[in-house]
């Protein structure tokens, strides 16, 4: 069941990753050249910013909810092994992610208030710097994640 | 919830967090190893997991706050303060763990 439930936790966490990689490339300021190429980061970018509002904040909480469900047993069997063999930084880049995903739950609101409303000028570098903050939660929460749950291949 | 209370409680939520965390002012304690929550500490029941106390104390306590701000005064506020207050939470709880990086 816990194995299942990592699996889905983690291909909820890809999902999440691409759709706020989207959102986060598509606000930034530096427009393509208008007559350069269309490479694949300008389709990257390229994308109706709004249309991933929804599916991040869903898939934001519900990866953050699976990730709470996963806490006890990582509690319980990984971090005292990590404790065990001083590998404090492995505990410390963990102890980092849970705060950064408890962060973001609390930006959810907001960003979705943002992204939702026409609030024009005034409120589009709020909504872009919201986005970076979020996209940097999820990069790092995704990567330690992963460094993590194989710990035992990446270490010698 | 009005939209200036949401942002209210986004911004206070951050803040709000790290003072439950640096604090430890968590609502209530999970003991995984026995499978039960308690509101107080104890001991003798293994490891404790505090993470989701500390998100109930913030969610409670930024609510509290949204709803308490006249809204007059929510309406007024600046749209940059909800992504520099979180940021600087963020900064603020990075340097406080630089503590597992140093020996």
């Amino acid at each position: 069941m816990i194995v299942a439930l990592l699996i889905l936790h983690g291909l909820l966490a890809v999902a999440l990753l691409g759709a706020i990689t989207h959102q986060a490339l598509s606000v930034l300021t530096i427009a393509p050249a208008a007559n350069g190429r269309w490479t694949f980061v300008n389709r990257f970018r390229g994308v109706d910013a709004t249309a991933y509002v929804t599916p991040i904040v869903v898939l934001f909480a519900i990866t953050a909810i699976g990730g709470a469900l996963l806490y006890p047993q990582y509690r319980i069997d990984v971090r005292p092994a990590l404790e065990d063999t001083q590998n404090a930084a492995a505990n410390g880049v963990f102890e980092i992610k849970e705060h950064l995903v408890a962060i973001g739950l609390g930006l959810l609101p907001v960003y979705w208030l943002f992204w939702r409303k026409p609030h024009g000028p005034e409120t589009a570098a709020a909504r872009r710097y919201l986005t970076w903050l979020l996209a940097f939660f999820v990069w790092w929460s995704f990567i330690v994640g992963h460094v993590l749950n194989n710990i035992r291949g990446v270490l010698p | 919830m009005k939209d200036s209370r949401l942002t209210i409680f986004s911004i206070m939520f951050g803040v709000l967090y790290l003072v439950a965390f640096y604090y430890d002012l968590a609502l209530f304690r999970y003991y995984p190893e026995v499978r039960q929550f308690h509101w107080l500490r104890n001991d003798g029941l293994g490891v404790v997991i505090l993470w989701y106390g500390w998100i109930a104390t913030a969610t409670l306590a930024s609510a509290a706050i949204a709803f308490a701000v006249p809204r007059n005064m929510a309406e007024r506020l600046w749209p940059g303060w909800a992504w520099i207050i979180p940021t600087a939470a963020v900064v603020g709880m990075l340097i406080y763990e630089r503590r597992w990086f140093v020996s």
